[in-house]
């Protein structure tokens, strides 16, 4: 006689020693999760499937499967936990998925994109662990690495290799190689083991495989337009003059301009915008002052220097509603790729030691801003309303927002419009 | 020095006779003989054991007072909870370093002397404390810390100074059913045969026991789970790793009250049928080691341990001693058991429960050392040994610390209001008393009148008084860095989490908290509370909210008011990045 549970609302079978996240498998209900692979023994320490079961909040992973159990999972209580801790994981880690190998086929910002994580919202810790590339075919960057212990599984459990281990605790923990050296190269690592395969992000890689597949091809780019995503995230409401223009600033920090090249791709449709919204100062209108108070703000680029810092604050000072434009501007992005390396380093590397220079010095007119020594995401320094992700974010998703702001309705940034790439 | 290292590692392989769960006890061995474990050893062990070499090394990177980099001959660590600052601790810290020329936590140069502080060693009331080469040492001040110093610069070998330093005493002010009875040893262990499970269970039951480590699980419904469950051998295990700071009272049990705690353990195996028991004595409790294995070796010696005790025949029964290694999560039943057996403390899934899958996946209660000692005398005085004359059966030992003319142990019968704690003990003026260790409850002035029981506030024995003058932030932010110090950092939400709580309240206590802060550490410390996988993360948030809550002068006079402040000082990024320019300039 067939078992049942009831996820959600709809009634799921089961089978004799079945945990939860199974049946549901099964069943074809989606419970987010990173840690758990149907291969493996649950390790239930992700607790990203954590559900409501019978009222008590549970690993759903760890969790059997019990006649008549009822379970809550896809409401908006358990997925802003969720949310929260994919947030804890990007501040935990050095994300910084525009240049990462495994963007568009990585577990983590699937997960991410899913339930409408567009902010970080936590500072970051910004790790720099060791990188291991000794191995001919396969590399380790640990400041992606987020403990799920698969390859500790797969290279155990189905390699019969035992390399990979979880050492420390706490903060310290740390993911290490058995081998001599301590280092993948004499490991036995093959790149046909499963291990080498199994990682959900792009901590374990396969080499001279990054950026194959061209974008729209990769494994979760087949999600667009399935409606997978569970959230989106909200704006504060403008409070606004009827039949007046919006007023809008933009500015570029520490980017690349891409996110403003990609707004002006748009194309014609900036005729309609310009209906409705005003340019204030904006590196499009070439305006460098503020000529007055703004409904928005758009800031491409993380905080490099002490003049990002200057501008930020004046446009948080005369912006209504400040939009992180960006990868750059919500994590640093490629720019936050120096944060492991000391400054004074990156100084006379970059103008003493590097090659090409002749008798350099590192640059000290005043005229000149002074670099920080970490380019920071745009909210750790302030306040930011609204995040819209993309490296650069598309021309259709920067429309939405903006056509949304100015009709008074919510942004809906639905999976298609979601990259972190 | 080398040509040394292979044959301590090989007496180390054949004292615990090649045992892999034994691995830690030799991992430790070799600590304490060598101030650190060499990469000789690791290989030596490794192959000994047929154990990889990196999971030695990520047992010597999880437990706190295992090393692979040598420490100082003189190895020196200070308790670094609240109540050795409110003792003056920090103090003795930078004197202590000052004095010896050392920085926190990095051997001298010479390979002399390393000072580090560490988590509550549970010398609350006497401290500030210290440990020195695995001993510890009580009343640390100022100027035993200069006559530490001196006996270091002299040389003088850690068994040569003064003798009274170590001697740990116990100050027990008040004495219940429990500290205050003359046993005859042997009597619970005889009884219990007699009764039989059934029986024993029984009598612990209508005397309401229930566990005395923190979650007031019912004892003899535990011992009844394991009793019942199918297998071929049990165990019974002490949890004697007593790491929640602000608890002492298991010291001063297994001090002075050794021979109960055995009893008890008898009484326990006799009832569920387990031949095999262990201590896990944390590692800061070293110096009660010794006494504890002369009784067992005594017990023996009188036919009340080992084989066909008491002369029945067929009941074996013996006890050993297994030292934790420094981790305050190896306290939680599951981790202790997974340290037993030689692992990481990591947690394990449950259910299933250490009652039907403990110990080598076998039934084991694992018990308090204080639930057991109360055990042994409801067995051998029955049930009416714990009767008070309140609404709630049972009694509990605190151990009381902090601001008060007479900190100890007191046991007190369940239900009695904190007021007459207070009293008991002397305390005045007091602002706030924190009932049970970090993960327990603040309670301010106004809630002097709740009870210390299992259904108010509940306790493991803890019981920390704070007057009127401390600053009760700083309070909080010592117990939020101990959890993120402690966190086992197997789950995501605890792991992170408290890493995040302990840098904003850090940036609370610097004075660049707002209120957004404030709004984002409660939603951390639902999530922590809800997803995390043991106690330590689902409890980590709850001393800085609370202590926003109770004491928000604390907080607010260090707050601007406002909703946002940036997560670092940016002020002093900016300055830090002119500075790199006017080297740059004095350099030409
Ligand atoms: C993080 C953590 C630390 C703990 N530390 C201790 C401890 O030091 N001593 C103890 O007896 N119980 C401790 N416990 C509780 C144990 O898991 C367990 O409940 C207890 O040992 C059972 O014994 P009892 O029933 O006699 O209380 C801890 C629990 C957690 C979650
Ligand atoms: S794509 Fe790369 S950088 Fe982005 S979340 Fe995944 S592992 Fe991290
Ligand atoms: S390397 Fe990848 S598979 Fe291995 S623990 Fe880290 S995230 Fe998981
Ligand atoms: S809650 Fe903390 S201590 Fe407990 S298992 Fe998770 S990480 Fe480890």
């Amino acid at each position: 006689m067939t078992r049942w549970i009831t996820i959600d609302g709809r009634a799921v079978p089961f089978a004799d020693g079945q945990t939860v996240m199974q049946a549901a498998t099964d069943a074809g209900v989606f419970i987010p999760h990173l840690c758990y692979h149907p291969d493996y023994a649950a390790n239930g320490s992700c607790k990203m499937c954590t559900c409501k079961i019978n009222g008590r909040q549970m690993s759903s992973c760890t969790t059997r499967a019990v006649e008549g159990q009822v379970i809550e999972s896809n409401t908006e209580e358990l997925n802003s936990e969720r949310r929260a801790l994919a947030q804890m994981l990007f501040a935990e880690g050095n994300h910084h998925c525009p240049s990462c190998e495994e963007s568009g086929n990585c577990v983590l910002q699937n997960m991410a994109y899913r339930l409408g994580m567009t902010a970080l919202m936590f500072p970051n810790f910004h790790p720099g662990r060791a990188t291991d590339a000794t191995h001919p075919d396969v590399l380790l960057n640990r400041d992606r690495c987020i403990y799920c212990e698969l390859c500790v599984r797969a290279s155990r459990d189905t390699d019969g290799k035992d390399i990979f281990c979880i050492s420390g605790r706490s903060e310290n923990k740390s993911l290490t190689i058995n081998s001599d050296s301590g280092t993948l190269a004499d490991s036995g690592l093959s790149i046909d083991d499963k291990a080498a395969e199994v990682c959900p992000v792009g901590a374990l890689i396969k080499k001279r495989e990054g950026f194959k597949q061209p974008i729209g091809e990769r494994e979760f780019d087949r999600l667009q337009g399935s409606g997978a995503q569970i959230r989106a995230p909200r704006m504060p409401k403008l409070i606004r003059e009827p039949g007046k223009k919006l007023k809008l600033a933009t500015c570029s920090l520490a980017g690349c301009f891409g996110c403003h090249m990609s707004f002006l791709d748009i194309d014609e449709r900036i005729l309609e915008l310009v209906e409705h919204v005003e340019f204030d100062r904006s590196p499009l209108d070439d305006l460098k002052e503020f000529t007055g108070e703004c409904d928005i703000g758009l800031i491409e680029g993380g905080v490099c220097n002490t003049e990002n810092i200057e501008t930020l604050r004046e446009f948080r000072k005369r912006c209504k509603v400040i939009i992180a434009v960006g990868a750059c501007a919500i994590s640093g992005g490629v720019p936050a790729l120096r944060n492991t390396i000391d400054v004074r380093e990156l100084l006379e590397e970059t103008y003493i030691n590097g090659m090409g220079v002749d008798n350099g010095q590192i640059p000290t007119d005043p005229e000149l801003p002074h670099i920080l020594e970490r380019v920071s995401p745009v909210h750790e320094v302030v306040k930011v309303d609204f995040f819209l992700p993309g490296c650069p974010p598309s021309a259709d998703a920067i429309w939405r927002v903006l056509t949304s702001v100015v009709a008074d309705e919510q942004p809906n940034l639905p999976y298609d419009l979601m990259h972190f790439d | 020095m080398q040509s040394a290292a292979r044959p301590l590692a090989q007496e180390q392989l054949a004292r615990y006779d090649r045992d892999p769960a034994s691995i830690l006890q030799m991992l430790r061995n070799l600590q304490l003989q060598q101030n650190g474990i060499r990469p000789s050893d690791i290989e030596t062990l490794s192959e000994g054991l047929n154990v990889p070499a990196t999971k030695i090394k990520s047992l010597i990177d999880f437990y706190s007072f295992l090393h692979d980099r040598p420490r100082g001959s003189y190895d020196i660590y200070l308790s670094d909870s609240i109540t050795d600052r409110m003792l003056g601790g920090r103090e003795v810290a930078w004197t202590l370093c000052r004095e010896l020329g050392v920085r926190l936590g990095e051997p001298r140069p010479d390979g002399m002397v390393t000072v580090s502080t560490t988590s509550c060693t549970g010398l609350c009331e006497r401290g500030p404390a210290a440990i020195v080469d695995g001993l510890a040492i009580e009343r640390v001040d100022v100027e035993r810390a200069r006559e530490m110093a001196r006996l270091i610069k002299a040389g003088a070998p850690v068994d040569e100074w003064p003798l009274d330093w170590f001697l740990i005493d116990d100050e027990i002010h008040r004495k219940g059913p429990l500290l205050d009875a003359d046993r005859e040893p042997g009597a619970a262990t005889e009884r219990a045969i007699k009764l039989g499970p059934y029986m024993t269970l029984a009598e612990l039951q209508v005397a309401g026991l229930r566990g005395c480590g923190g979650a007031g699980f019912e004892t003899h419904q535990k011992w009844n789970l394991c009793r019942s469950a199918i297998a071929d051998r049990r165990f019974v295990i002490c949890n004697a790793d007593e790491g929640e700071p602000g608890t002492f009272k298991d010291r001063a049990l297994l001090n002075a009250y050794t021979d109960m705690l055995l009893e008890g353990m008898a009484v326990c195996a006799v009832t569920i049928g387990a031949t095999r028991g262990f201590i896990y004595l944390r590692h800061e409790y070293e110096f009660l080691r010794d006494r504890i294995e002369r009784r067992i070796q005594r017990r023996r010696d009188k036919g009340l341990l080992g084989r066909n005790i008491l002369g029945h025949h067929g009941i074996d029964f013996d006890i050993e001693v297994y030292m934790g290694a420094g981790s305050y999560v190896c306290g939680e039943e599951s981790a202790l058991i997974e340290s037993l057996e030689g692992h990481r403390g990591i947690p394990r899934i449950r259910p299933p429960f250490p009652v039907t899958n403990g110990y080598l996946g076998k039934p084991t209660v694992v018990n308090n050392v204080e639930t057991l000692c109360y055990a042994a005398g409801i067995l051998e005085q029955g049930p009416g040994f714990v009767a008070n004359d309140g609404d709630e059966p049972g009694w509990k030992l605190l151990s009381i610390s902090g601001d008060c003319a007479k900190p100890g142990i007191y046991e007190i019968p369940l239900g009695m209001p904190v007021r007459d704690v207070l009293a008991m003990c002397e305390a005045e003026n007091v602002q706030a008393v924190q009932v049970g260790g970090p993960g327990g409850t603040l309670i301010s002035a106004d809630e002097f009148d709740r009870r210390v029981s299992f259904n108010d506030l509940n306790t493991a024995g803890a019981f920390i008084i704070f007057d009127e003058s401390r600053d009760m932030l700083e309070v909080a932010l010592n117990f939020t860095h101990f959890f993120a110090h402690e966190s086992c950092g197997f789950c995501t939400p605890c792991r992170v989490g408290t890493k995040l709580m302990a840098q904003m309240a850090d940036k609370l206590a610097e004075g660049h908290g707002a209120r957004l802060d404030i709004e984002q550490m409660r939603r951390l410390h639902k999530i922590m509370t809800q997803a995390s996988h043991c106690g330590l993360g689902q409890v980590a948030a709850v001393p800085i909210l609370t202590a926003y809550e109770k004491f928000p002068d604390d907080f607010q006079r260090r707050m601007d008011d406002v909703d946002f402040q940036p997560t670092f000082d940016v002020e002093a990024a900016i300055e830090r990045s002119k500075q790199i320019v006017r080297e740059e300039e004095a350099a030409r």
